[in-house]
């Protein structure tokens, strides 16, 4: 007996539903009370909210994002409406990159690697100090050289930070993961939960509880084109070129490569994909890599476009870069990319109609509900069909 | 609910519950000898750290060296040293024997016992006629000694648990539960006798102890009894800390006392904990931590963004009241002496490991591990799986208000802030630590845990600044151990699973399950699921 028959990850599906009516039925002879008209009344009232909520989940949610981008339109303008929208796209390339790598690590060993957040706050420190390394030699190339010069200076950094970043993500699989693979599930999620808390301990040590400036914000600098009165920054179209052009790449190597044959072949059955000849842990190794190196590289443009950087700042964002990926279906990497530009939009556009002090709150509510009602996300994969 | 409340109050435990497989209380045994050992060196050495900085004169190690070697009192500590390096010896040497396979000379028993009741003796006499050299009372506060009497105390409890560990050998391994409450009680309620001139922070942090332990023992019916696991239970916490602030502070005008309080809290929590449980139920295991996640997170975010002006936002509800009234003609006014908190505390605390204990071993806590461990199995069994999870969240949910209408009435003030997901992972931290499922694991979890962060960082604090001026070199000096806390829980959760997943003290199914564990595995590789 395998559990996801008991506990479908995704509830979305029939054979869900059906459970569904089961429990419904063993709970009213179970409990004495129940039995009442009434209760059984607001019972299947419930049930069928359950159920259209389960079903039209994708509908309710896009629908509400029309009429919020319509409503903002509505009190600020055009302007308004092109400004937020341009935020939202820029803060959604970012969550894109670091929901990227919950997917891959979710499909391939079934982890919710919570320490993912934090690998992109470190490589933002990461970057820091590469960038102001060699006596700030990188720093000056990118700022002082004129075009040839930045394109270096952005290439050192990018591949350096990525590289160390990449690095650590198989580190942390390496001592924190790959003991527990067989374990219960709870407890390599246990264990994430703390090398969450040991590297956000460590950049606190380090860097301390302020907001720290990184240097490199004024290497993009300049208007690029401006529609009316919404003006783009060069800085933003390149958070928006650079995740849109590695999420193409990683597509293209989870298609084209024989590594990406392999992470294919290992997330849909581990067992299967061992008996094939594939190695599972290098598969494991480099799913990781590739995973943290993206949340680098979401980690140096977040420092280019935003100038901060904190040592808790992995924690939310890795909570709001999961909910993306959860919308786009765990498992998923194109859902994930196009959940994180989602939710930078529902961020964006229900902090401007809420309040920005809701937005959070929002992220969270949304996440709670995609996991209760539909578990498989937007365009999701069903995940209980796999042992 | 009837019946809950008859579980409850040990009514409902049925005849069902496993024999106690032999042998099992020997790891009580070792804890016993290590705790008498740790008490009786802590007793020993504290004088040594201490005296050379404050103006009390005590029979310290000091003293000895500078009074000669002739008087008497040296003489007697002496001879107490000698009785303690037996006690702190013999558990090496029993080791050894044990690893060597050698049996253990049954004289040992009986020689090491005498020696340790000799030690108890002595330590009183000393402490009697330290008493008249220094012409204070016999018994009851004195004004200067404090770390002496400390010390003292410390040591005859360290000699108490030899005793027990020595001499009522086999009772102990037969009641280690018995022989906890024996040892833990006495200790608990010593603290405040110790260190009865110390500064109210002792108190303070004995009392975070005690809700630390409160919280943890609720976390521990969700995650180590029903097997859920809860990462937004700060969320209950903030529900009850709210409530009390709300009903007892110039607010809303209410001035509720405490003890109703505390019931309040304990009810409105747990009604939260049904209701936000209740969308969890049909979840996997990772998918509910982080729904619980979400919920821990919108909680803090409802009170900063003062929801129906119900929190105040990011300020806080403040002057919440702190009771006060008299008692036999004592005036027990909580605000001026932190010890009420911690004496009403350790009370609660008792109270509520009886209430879990009875609950563990009724029907409903036979539901909870049957679910735990396979829930197809348990609903196969009759087992109302919804219900029985609900009512899992339920009362992890009320402990957690029960902790907070007290946290918020110690405190004072209560505000978004201090319900972060670091709290969770604190309390997630000592049930890991200490065992899940296993009451006595998270009582330990708690204590290792809160020493760890409130007493030993903050001292490595002091302790680096005068050894950084002393040997100067000021990096020393610079370095904020407090700020290590997070390194501390992440250390906790990552050891803990990987080295030793039952915990310090694992539960005895949770023990047999990893004794077991080859067997399954192997198992599992037949059936293609590993």
């Amino acid at each position: 007996v395998s559990d996801d028959v008991v506990t479908p990850a995704g509830a979305g599906t029939r054979r869900g539903g059906t459970l569904v009516d089961q429990r419904g039925l063993s709970e009213r002879a179970h409990s004495g009370g129940a039995n009442s008209p009434a209760a059984i009344q607001i019972l299947r009232v419930l049930r069928l909210l359950y159920t259209f909520v389960q079903r039209f989940f994708p509908h309710i949610l896009l629908i509400g994002i029309a009429v919020s981008v319509l409503l903002v339109y509505t009190s600020g303008g055009l302007t308004l409406m092109g400004e937020q929208t341009r935020n939202a796209l820029v803060l959604g390339a970012i969550y894109a990159l670091i929901a990227i790598g919950y997917t891959m690590v979710y499909g391939i060993i079934e982890l919710i690697n919570f320490a993912h957040g934090d690998v992109f706050a470190l490589s933002g420190f990461y970057a820091l100090i590469i960038g102001t390394s060699f006596g700030g030699a990188v720093s000056s190339l990118a700022t002082g050289h004129g075009g040839g010069g930045l394109v270096l200076g952005l290439v050192i950094v990018f591949l350096a930070t990525m590289a160390v970043a990449g690095f650590t993500g198989m580190a942390i699989e390496r001592v924190a993961y790959r003991r527990l693979r067989d374990a219960p599930r709870l407890a390599p999620l246990i264990t994430a939960i703390g090398v969450s808390f040991l590297l956000e301990g460590f950049m606190l040590i380090k860097y301390g509880p302020d907001n720290v400036p990184t240097k490199n914000q004024s290497w993009i600098t300049g208007n690029a084109v401006s529609f009316g009165s919404v003006t783009i920054e060069w800085k933003q179209i390149f958070v928006v070129a650079v995740a849109l052009f590695l999420m193409f790449a990683l597509g293209a190597f989870v298609r084209a490569t024989r590594l990406g044959k392999a992470m294919r072949a290992t997330a849909q059955d581990r067992n299967a994909a061992l008996l094939c000849g594939i190695n599972v842990n290098r598969t494991v190794s480099a799913t990781f890599f590739i995973g943290s190196a993206l949340a680098a590289a979401g980690a140096i443009v977040y420092s280019i476009n935003y100038g901060l950087i904190q040592w808790n700042l992995g924690y939310r964002l890795g909570i709001i870069a999961f909910t993306a990926a959860v919308l786009g279906g765990i498992g998923n990497i194109v859902g994930a990319g196009i959940g994180g530009f989602l939710i930078g939009v529902i961020y964006v556009f229900g902090g401007q109609l809420a309040g920005g002090q809701w937005s959070e709150a929002l992220i969270f509510a949304i996440l709670v509900i995609i996991l209760t009602f539909r578990p498989v996300g937007l365009f999701g994969v069903d995940v209980t069909t796999r042992a | 609910v009837p019946r809950l409340g008859l579980s409850l109050l040990g009514f409902r435990k049925g005849s069902q519950d496993a024999p106690r497989p032999r042998g099992a209380g020997t790891s009580t045994f070792w804890i016993l000898a290590l705790a008498a050992a740790t008490l009786l060196l802590m007793g020993w050495l504290l004088p040594w750290f201490v005296e050379p900085f404050s103006a009390g004169v005590g029979f310290s190690p000091m003293d000895v060296i500078a009074g000669g070697p002739v008087s008497i009192g040296s003489i007697l500590v002496y001879l107490l040293g000698l009785a303690m390096l037996v006690v702190l010896l013999s558990p090496a040497a029993e080791l050894r024997a044990r690893v060597r396979k050698r049996p253990i000379d049954p004289r040992w028993d009986r020689i090491r016992l005498y020696v340790v009741a000799a030690g108890l003796v002595l330590t009183i006499v000393i402490f009697l006629l330290y008493r008249v050299i220094q012409e204070e009372p016999l018994f009851g506060p004195v004004d200067s000694a404090t770390i002496t009497d400390s010390a003292v105390w410390l040591t005859m409890v360290g000699y108490i648990v030899a005793g027990l560990a020595y001499g009522a050998r086999s009772w102990v391994t037969n009641h280690p539960n018995a022989a906890f409450a024996g040892v833990a009680l006495p200790f608990a309620a010593l603290i405040p006798l110790m260190f009865h001139q110390a500064p109210d922070f002792v108190f303070w942090a004995a009392s975070s102890l005690a809700i630390y332990t409160l919280l943890a023992l609720g976390l521990n019916v969700v995650v180590g009894f029903a097997g859920l696991l809860d990462l937004g239970y700060a969320a209950f916490f903030a529900i009850g800390a709210y409530t009390c602030a709300a009903l007892s502070s110039p607010k809303y005008g209410l001035h509720l006392p405490l003890w109703t309080l505390i019931f309040i809290g304990a009810a409105v929590a747990s009604m939260f904990g049904a209701v936000l449980g209740a969308p969890t139920l049909r979840l996997r295991g990772d998918y509910l931590a982080i729904v619980t996640l979400g919920f821990g997170e919108i909680i803090p975010d409802l009170a900063t963004n003062n929801v129906g002006n119900l929190t105040n936002g990011p300020d806080g509800i403040s002057s919440i009241d702190q009771p006060h009234f008299h008692l036999l003609g004592l005036d027990v006014n909580f605000a001026t002496s932190p010890a009420w908190y911690y004496l009403a505390l350790l009370v609660l605390v008792v109270v509520v490991i009886i209430l879990l204990r009875n609950l563990e071993h009724s029907r409903v806590g036979r539901a909870w591990i049957a679910i735990r461990e396979d829930e197809v199995a348990a609903a196969a069994t009759g087992i109302n799986t919804t219900s029985t999870k609900l009512l899992a969240f339920a009362i992890g949910a009320s402990v957690s208000g029960l902790a907070g209408a007290f946290y918020g009435s110690m405190v004072g003030i209560v505000s978004p802030e201090a319900f972060s997901f670091s709290v969770s992972v604190a309390v997630l931290s000592i049930v890991v630590l200490g065992g899940i499922g296993n009451i006595i694991g998270v009582i330990l979890g708690s204590f290792v845990l809160t020493f760890v962060i409130f007493w030993v960082l903050p001292g490595l604090n002091e302790w680096s600044t005068t050894v950084s001026k002393t040997v100067g070199v000021p990096a020393l000096g610079n370095i904020d151990f407090t700020r290590y806390t997070y390194i501390v829980y992440g250390v906790a959760l990552i050891g803990m699973m990987l080295l030793r997943p039952g915990g310090l003290l694992p539960s005895r199914a949770r023990r047999v399950e990893l004794e077991s564990a080859t067997e399954s595995e192997s198992l599992a590789a037949v059936q293609g699921r590993a």
